[in-house]
């Protein structure tokens, strides 16, 4: 379901190469729930960007349900993106003009589903995560564990395959982070793949598999470095 | 203090601050021809007329059918329109300064010369020119009663004109450097008429010969009949006009009721209506300028809010730093000024090639380079009036927005 | 979609009121003085007799001395009595014409209205058919007529309402600087603009109101209009052979075959009445249709098209203006659209949302101009011109009005929205 083979990124300025990725590959399967870990500026990011389709990757090979993206043009990567994937941000993202009705209609805007079948699946979003009366509210109005939820259903409207969290708890209380990650636990419960990005090692305890990244470099931890190709010290070129 | 620093993040924003740049420097190509243009117009309309303009009313007239009285029933109009309290002189004139119809003749010191060096309107009258128009004799003297001719014996050769009046400019370019006292002018006829006197100007009636055309004129004793320019001129007590002009239709009607009088004006009238397009076209010029600088102005404050907005976070950090609000205040007025400046000095580029096209294709006149400091001293105020309100909201973003997370 | 777009740019317009309004406000003065000037030479231009400008031709010839010629210069503006009333004799083409612009005094039969003034068209009898001029009632006069100099005339519309209070008026007569005339026709109102076969009298709000056979104004003296030109002197410059300019002269050729036939008919006739001794200049012809007329004697006012040019670049101006301001607005919503490209916009779906968005202030900006265009064309009529009254919007001008707003706000759309479009969803995310 999702691959990565040797991926790499390097940011180019005039001055300055940095490679932000070196060589990463992980295989992860249906029903997977993991949790990426490691210090700040060690390429957490780097990483969701491209397994969000958000960032292109320099080299390597990167197939979201068995399609090779790095083909793709902008429109393509923009619909399997739309269909394949929903973002969870550790500052919520939502669009503070539109009520959470049309915040979770934004992805199924652009995914072409009839005006019915939009609602449909707003309000059963909603509905799971327990927003289902305040479908006129705006995001201001919320606390912040609500609005977590609501990105939490703007994310899972469209029935992806993964789901991609970047410090979903980052900037909640413990009461409140308890209660996302019981919800991103269901839905990897119901078969959703999740990927999570933290630094919080009891988030990062709750997952069935760890992965760490320093300088750029994975190591799976569950696993044990077997996996992982350590060919850190040869800096490529292209 | 802040150059390097705005200049580097001016840099960052190229497409809005170039935007800018090209906004101001159009508005003020614009504008600085808009200026000159109106200036010109202006000037125009203040164009001298050498006559006694407060003291001048004028009635146009037009008679049905042919009239082989027509000089008879002139002289009993002038006659009854002189009875009038408060009328000091009334003349019956073929054509008035800025009136639009003119007599224009070529006219030389030699006979039948194809080369003349002048062509001069022609003013004629029944009554004297000189006195009712109040023209100024710089040298010579008037007409002397006897050398006055009616105009069909002109036109029919049995008498010719012995004497002329010209201007001081027509004198010059006739007799230049010398004195133009009884030296000849070929104008119509056979005998040419001497240089009898030299007004100091009366303007022609209109711009048909050219601009610089307008001081040529000359003025012949040669009378003519109320159907023929169809003028009457009145000079009178500048505060009675109105009451004069209640009374003209009932005299003239009381000489010959077939008659049709087309107009009743002060000298004031004619020169609005003769000028009133160039008045129009000022005005509308002075509208758009008006409206360009406006929404520059606009420009220059929804641009300048938003950068505002966007650094409210940096704002906060200089403040927590140690900037006062003044620093921060200037910061922006000075990366105004120096938006102001760039699009100043591609406006004045703009403005000359404006105007050379102008000059190319419409034939307006060169601008004065004085025009482009107006120009830039108004965008450098327009700028910085539009800025101020900005400015000030920023530097009164609270040192307090750093630490807040956002 | 478009519709959800529709939504978008309207929640975002009403989002923030004062940006909105001056940007709308900017398109609308740009596009509304723009239409208004652009309008006005649009009808100061137009072709004043659609359909057979390219069959009429303005004669000219050159008489003058021979001193002061200069080879390839303009000959004579206009054409002397003589020339004209020999060249409408021969009929060597399929119509011809000599006039000159007039004025007369009416004296009317209705009680209570006073003698008053007219201007007036003293022609010969091809007037009529060859400038395709309507009547309401009877028709005009006949080239016999032209030869007895027949006391009849002719009145537009307007002149025999005021008269006789009907158009119903052929037989009666009319007093005309008191001769009584016979009236042959009514004609509809008809004031081509610009007043092309005489462009002395003024090429815009040419009224005229009476014509009369040329012939019979001469034998009546009837007042004359325009510009008269002697170059030598003569007792009657009216006269057959007076050395004077002031007739116009208008042919009527089909084709380009007989206008050439025409030229060279031209061109012997000057060597002709050279050779005769009235001419003395080698032969000048020039042979001008209407439109070629109206180009060679600049009649569109240079103040208009200066108008024009400054409301073009008051457009531009207000254009740049609105691309910076939308550039500025779409900017601040790079959070936005940074979350949009990552829930899976792609980059065409946010520049289509963000070109609706221009586009729809252009749309609003536009009905705005169009109105301010019409309001504009008002005041031009209120303006001291002659052609003042012409200010009018046509369909063609209408249309166009609605194109240029559009046409402005895409293209002040293009480039914010490829701008906008351009936010990268990763970098958007974390940062606000």
């Amino acid at each position: 379901m999702f691959q990565m083979q040797d991926v790499s990124k390097v940011f180019r300025t005039e001055m300055v190469e940095t490679h932000a990725l070196r060589d990463l590959s992980l295989e992860v399967k249906e029903g997977e729930f993991v949790a990426v870990t490691g210090p700040s500026g060690s390429g957490k990011t780097t990483f969701l960007n491209i397994a969000g389709l958000l960032e292109e990757l320099t080299g390597g090979v990167y197939k979201l349900d068995g399609v090779d993206v790095k083909a793709l043009d902008d429109n393509a990567r923009s619909k399997l993106r739309n269909e394949k994937i929903g973002f969870v941000f550790q500052s919520f993202n939502l669009i503070p003009d539109l009520n959470l009705f049309d915040n979770v209609d934004v992805p199924l805007r652009y995914r072409g589903f009839g005006r019915a079948e939009r609602r449909k699946r707003i309000e059963s979003a909603l509905e799971r995560v327990g927003l289902a009366s305040r479908v006129k509210h705006y995001p201001a109005e919320l606390s912040g564990g609500q609005q977590q939820r609501v990105a939490i259903a703007r994310a899972i409207a469209g029935d992806p395959k993964l789901l991609l969290a970047d410090e979903p708890t980052g900037n909640l209380d413990s009461q409140m982070a308890r209660e996302v990650m019981q919800l991103l636990e269901e839905l990897n419960a119901s078969g959703t793949i999740v990927i999570i990005v933290t630094h919080d090692p009891e988030i990062a305890a709750r997952a069935q598999r760890n992965v760490h990244i320093v300088d750029g470099v994975a190591t799976d931890l569950e696993r044990g470095p077997a996996l992982v190709k350590p060919k850190a010290a040869e800096a490529k070129a292209s | 203090m802040h150059f390097m620093p705005i200049l580097s993040t001016l840099r960052r924003h190229r497409t809005a601050a170039a935007l800018i740049v090209l906004e101001i420097a159009l508005t003020c190509a614009i504008v600085c021809n808009a200026v000159f243009l109106i200036r010109d117009r202006l000037s125009r309309m203040d164009r001298p007329s050498g006559v006694a303009e407060n003291e001048l009313l004028r009635v146009q007239l037009t008679g049905i059918g042919e009239r082989a009285d027509a000089q008879a029933i002139t002289e009993q109009d002038l006659a009854a329109l002189r009875t009038i309290p408060g009328v000091k002189s009334a003349i019956s004139i073929n054509m008035i300064p800025f009136g639009g119809s003119s007599w224009n003749s070529s006219i030389s010191t030699k006979p039948d010369d194809r080369d003349a060096p002048v062509n001069a309107g022609m003013y004629m009258a029944t009554g004297d020119i000189v006195e009712t128009l109040g023209l100024k004799l710089v040298a010579g003297r008037n007409f002397n009663s006897d050398e006055y001719v009616p105009f069909d014996d002109v036109q029919s050769e049995t008498k010719g004109i012995a004497a002329v009046i010209v201007t001081s400019a027509t004198a010059e370019k006739l007799y230049p450097g010398q004195s133009p006292l009884g030296k000849p002018v070929y104008v119509m006829g056979s005998t040419p008429p001497v240089i009898v006197g030299v007004v100091d100007h009366i303007v022609r009636p209109n711009d048909a010969n050219g601009i610089d055309q307008r001081p040529y004129s000359m003025i012949l004793p040669v009378t003519v009949p109320f159907n023929m320019g169809g003028n009457y001129l009145l000079r009178v007590a500048p505060d009675r006009k109105q009451e004069i002009l209640a009374q003209v239709d009932a005299k003239l009607d009381g000489v010959d009721p077939r008659r049709i009088i087309l107009e009743r004006q002060t000298f004031a009238q004619v020169r609005a209506k003769y000028f009133e397009q160039d008045q129009a076209m000022a005005r509308l010029l002075l509208g758009v300028s008006i409206a360009l600088l406006v929404i520059t102005a606009l420009g220059v404050v929804g641009l300048a809010s938003f950068w505002v907005q966007q650094r409210t976070r940096q704002i906060g950090v200089r403040r927590a730093l140690g900037a006062t609000k003044r620093d921060i205040r200037r910061y922006f007025q000075l990366e105004n000024f120096i938006l102001a400046t760039m699009g100043i000095i591609v406006g004045m580029a703009l403005a000359y090639g404006v105007n050379m096209w102008l000059m190319d294709t419409y034939g307006v006149d060169r601008l004065s380079a004085m025009y482009l400091p107006i120009g830039a001293g108004l965008l450098w105020a327009l700028g910085q009036i539009a800025v101020l309100g900005p400015a000030v909201r920023a530097s009164s973003i609270p040192p307090a927005v750093a630490t807040r997370s956002v | 979609m478009i519709g959800y777009y529709l939504d978008l740019a309207r929640r975002s317009l009403r989002r923030n009121v004062a940006l909105t309004i001056l940007m709308i406000l900017a398109i609308a003065f740009g596009v509304g003085a723009s239409m208004t000037t652009l309008t006005v030479l649009h009808v100061l231009s137009a072709d004043p007799i659609p359909g057979k400008s390219d069959q009429l031709y303005y004669v000219q010839l050159d008489p003058r001395p021979v001193d002061g010629y200069k080879e390839g210069e303009e000959p004579l503006y206009q054409s002397t009595r003589q020339d004209a009333e020999t060249l409408v004799r021969a009929k060597q083409a399929e119509r011809q014409v000599l006039m000159t612009g007039g004025g007369a005094a009416i004296e009317s039969q209705q009680v209570g209205v006073d003698p008053f003034n007219v201007e007036a068209r003293w022609a010969s009898a091809d007037f009529f058919p060859m400038f395709d001029v309507p009547f309401v009632a009877g028709g005009p006069w006949t080239a016999e007529d032209d030869d007895a100099k027949a006391r009849v005339v002719v009145l537009a519309k307007p002149l025999a309402e005021k008269v006789f209070g009907t158009t119903d008026v052929v037989g009666r007569t009319i007093r005309v600087e008191s001769n009584e005339m016979r009236v042959v026709g009514v004609t509809d109102t008809w004031f081509p603009t610009p007043h092309f076969f005489d462009l002395n009298t003024g090429a815009y709000g040419v009224k005229e109101l009476l014509y009369a056979p040329f012939s019979t104004s001469r034998e009546l003296k009837f007042g004359r209009n325009g510009s008269m030109n002697c170059w030598n002197s003569h007792q009657d410059p009216e006269a057959l052979g007076a050395p004077c300019e002031w007739i116009q002269l208008w042919v009527e050729l089909s084709t380009e075959a007989k206008r050439a036939d025409y030229y060279e008919y031209l061109t012997a006739y000057s060597r002709a009445e050279k050779e005769a001794g009235r001419y003395h200049r080698p032969p000048n012809v020039r042979l001008r249709n209407v439109m070629e007329w109206l180009e060679h004697n600049q009649v569109v006012p240079n103040d208009a098209r200066l108008q024009m040019w400054i409301s073009l670049g008051f457009l531009l101006v207000c254009l740049i203006n609105t691309v910076g301001l939308l550039l500025t607005k779409f900017m601040r919503r790079s959070p936005e659209i940074g979350v949009r490209r990552a829930l899976g916009a792609s980059k065409k779906s946010i520049f289509t949302q963000l070109l609706v968005e221009a586009g729809m202030i252009g749309i609003v900006g536009g009905v705005l101009g169009l109105l301010l265009a019409w309001l504009g064309l008002w005041a031009v009529r209120h303006q001291p011109t002659p052609y003042a009254a012409l200010a009018e919007l046509d369909t063609q001008m209408l249309l166009a009005t609605f194109g240029l707003a559009v046409i402005t706000s895409l293209l002040a759309g293009v480039l914010p929205a490829w701008r906008g479009c351009q936010v990268t969803p990763a970098l958007q995310l974390k940062s606000h």
